[in-house]
């Protein structure tokens, strides 16, 4: 098995009035709030967290968000290009440029190329469907953002791959008439191809196409549903079937000292789940294109949602009421009831790996085993307010006493 | 055809597209093209307007129960397949009465097709840009709260907000389709066409711009500047009436909308 290490780069230090208030944590909350010398020191953190990584032989995930708490990684290329040239062992995963949300994929195939090119074929590339605030963030069109994210893996895959260029593309949503990109990519034909959903639709054509489909915190019922569809939609198109190196799966995951420890510093990784998902409706249950309409009574009319922010009229009316009875995360997630999840419930859904290395690799290997295996662990090692010293510390534990027992583990066909 | 029951559910057919549309009243041919969401059949102003035209009101591809074609998916679309609506009716001139996005393809329609227009009426109408490139013209009801919106939408919103809990299983998913699909064809530029400015002077018929005093999606002053670009146009408003005039003030909206028709 593969592990890779994954620090969104959260930004919690807001104060906590001024988050309560706020409808939104994400797309909305002013930048004001975002102090640039806090945020170097983050960036800094970080890459250092990376650099220890790739000193221990655990690969390295850069992703992607806008304008949030949640996440410092809006310009995914730039980190990539810094990783490209300072990890020198392991490999990158971009998870990923957010394709859909970028006007000319000809442009994300070239920087690409580039860091494949410079961390000389260690670069794997993922694409994320994206989605709820990234659509204003990034003035989206939420109603075709499948259709583009679809068209703009094509246009991406043709563009690493054609040799013979320039080739002209005149898509739906993108059109380029003149592709020729240099570098071309150095793995052949092209840099190993990732895609994270956990629709059962989108991953039956992530199946169909090969990629590694990598579920983020779906827990065993949305992993397995997940895997499944991938398989059988391969299965019906007479598709070979595939080893478990084609699954990922990632979780929130610290080692402690002791057992006590891993649970009590993991347990801030799920601030990612209770801060940091805070959305305003009008970025989730009432996005456009985000609910198929026929599921949108039971949408619109869902009732209750502790979390949800207290804004609007203040005169007791019908609206305040309703409105109040809105839940403020995107309806996938509270319908996993994610946002109010505790370190029991977290632990017991496959959703948070923590403990001493025995005990983390014990729930690891019983999570592989309901889910039918998978060939590559996406370790969240650090969010909220974990310090940069407990995740350096995890880190080095996972690598000395939990990372060995993993990587024996080969790729196998699936059960 | 005043029977409400009947009217529901039929269809008017344009080549391989079908519309979901209400047919009302007797006299003048009125096609109405509806804004943000289709028109309740029990609307007031419907039976209202019927008894002084013959009012015809289809639900755009993707929104209400019309179902849209594939790969139909912009403003262009429904632009070109009004003009079929135009030719395929069987009068030589037609009103054209187009509600807030209605009012959007309204104003391209008679810029385009003038011969085939009686006489025009926009409320509240999207479609163009007026103020500077910093100052939106018409409120984001996408990246707004939708309570917000709901503020901006109506003189009296305590009255006229929706309560989803109010509303059956088919009113909700009409409501949704009608989100997305004003999401698909209105995204960006957001609501209007930067180049139809220029081209609105082709309006070559007596044009009624009319908005809702209250109108806090976009505002009276919009409409003034809209109504300026249209040669020979004009102006007017419907006190205590914000984005939808034709719900919040039924018989203002038909007195002064009847009123020009019959001019």
């Amino acid at each position: 098995m593969e592990v890779w290490y994954h620090n969104e780069n959260p930004y919690p230090f807001v104060p906590p009035d001024v988050l309560d208030c706020a409808d939104s944590v994400r797309a909305s909350l002013p930048n004001k709030y975002c102090d640039p010398q806090i945020a170097a020191d983050l960036f800094e953190e970080t890459f250092d967290e990376f650099m220890l990584c790739d000193e221990r032989g655990i690969n390295v995930v850069a992703i992607e968000h806008h304008a949030g708490i949640n996440s410092l990684f809006g310009a995914n290329p730039l980190v990539l290009g810094i990783l490209a040239r300072q990890i020198r062992k392991v490999r990158i995963l971009s998870m990923g440029t957010l394709i859909s949300l970028r006007p000319d994929p000809v442009r994300v195939a070239e920087e690409y190329a580039t860091a494949d090119v410079i961390s000389r074929g260690r670069l794997d590339i993922g694409f994320v469907k994206s989605g709820a605030s990234e659509m204003a963030s990034n003035n989206a069109n939420p109603v075709t953002n499948i259709e583009r994210y679809w068209e703009a893996i094509d246009l991406v895959t043709k563009a690493l791959t054609f040799q013979e260029g320039p080739f002209s593309w005149e898509g739906k949503h993108y059109t380029h008439r003149h592709v020729n990109i240099w570098p071309r990519p150095w793995q052949q034909p092209h840099p190993p191809l990732w895609a994270a959903t956990g629709d059962p639709e989108t991953a039956r054509e992530v199946g169909r196409r090969g990629m590694v489909n990598v579920l983020v915190l779906r827990g065993e019922e949305g992993t397995r549903r997940a895997w499944s569809a991938y398989r059988q939609a391969r299965e019906e198109a007479g598709l070979p079937e595939v080893m478990t190196d084609h699954f990922a799966y990632a979780a929130l995951v610290y080692v402690g000292a002791t057992h006590e420890e891993g649970v009590e510093i993991g347990s801030k990784l799920l601030w990612f789940l209770n801060t940091s998902l805070k959305m305003a409706p009008q970025y989730a249950q009432f996005l456009p294109g985000a609910t198929p309409p026929h599921f949108a009574p039971q949408v619109y009319r869902t009732a209750s949602g502790p979390d949800t922010p207290a804004k609007g009229p203040t005169d007791g009316s019908r609206a305040q009421q309703a409105q109040a009875n809105k839940p403020a995360a995107p309806a996938i997630l509270n319908v996993g009831g994610l946002t109010n999840i505790d370190t029991a419930q977290a632990m017991a859904r496959g959703i948070l790996f923590a403990g001493s290395p025995a005990t983390v690799y014990q729930q690891i290997m019983d999570f592989y085993r309901k889910v039918g295996g998978f060939g590559h662990l996406v370790m969240i090692g650090r969010s909220g307010f974990m310090t940069h010293a407990e995740a350096e510390k995890g880190i080095r534990l996972f690598a000395r006493d939990v990372l060995p027992r993993l990587k024996e583990i080969a790729p196998v066909t699936p059960p | 055809m005043n029977d409400i029951e009947a009217a529901v559910g039929e269809r008017l057919s344009v080549e391989d597209i079908e519309l979901e549309v209400i047919r009302r009243g007797q006299g003048r041919p009125v096609l109405l093209l509806h804004g943000l969401h289709t028109v309740d059949p029990q609307a007031p102003f419907l039976d209202l307007l019927g008894r002084r035209a013959e009012v015809i009101v289809p639900s755009h591809p993707g929104f209400g129960h019309s179902e849209r074609p594939a790969d139909f998916d912009t403003v262009y679309d429904l632009v070109h397949l009004y003009l079929d609506v135009l030719e395929a009716l069987p009068h030589e001139r037609v009103s054209l009465v187009g509600l807030s996005f209605g009012g959007w393809l309204a104003a391209e329609i008679a810029a385009a097709c003038s011969h085939r227009i009686d006489r025009l009426v926009l409320v509240d109408a999207f479609g163009i840009k007026i103020s500077d490139r910093e100052t939106p013209d018409i409120l984001d009801v996408f990246n707004t709260s939708p309570q917000e919106v709901q503020q901006h939408s109506w003189h009296d919103p305590e009255k006229w907000t929706p309560d989803f809990n109010a509303l059956s299983d088919d009113e909700i998913v009409v409501h949704a389709r009608n989100w997305d699909a004003l999401c698909l064809y209105g995204w960006q530029p957001y609501m209007y066409n930067p180049q139809l400015k220029h081209w609105l002077r082709r309006i070559r018929r007596p044009t009624l711009v009319l908005w809702g005093a209250s109108d806090g999606i976009v505002p009276p002053s919009y409409g003034r500047a809209y109504s300026a670009l249209i040669p020979g146009s004009c102006f007017d408003v419907i006190a205590e009436a914000g984005h939808h005039p034709e719900i919040e003030q039924p018989e203002a909206f038909v007195d002064r909308v009847a009123a020009f028709l019959e001019e």
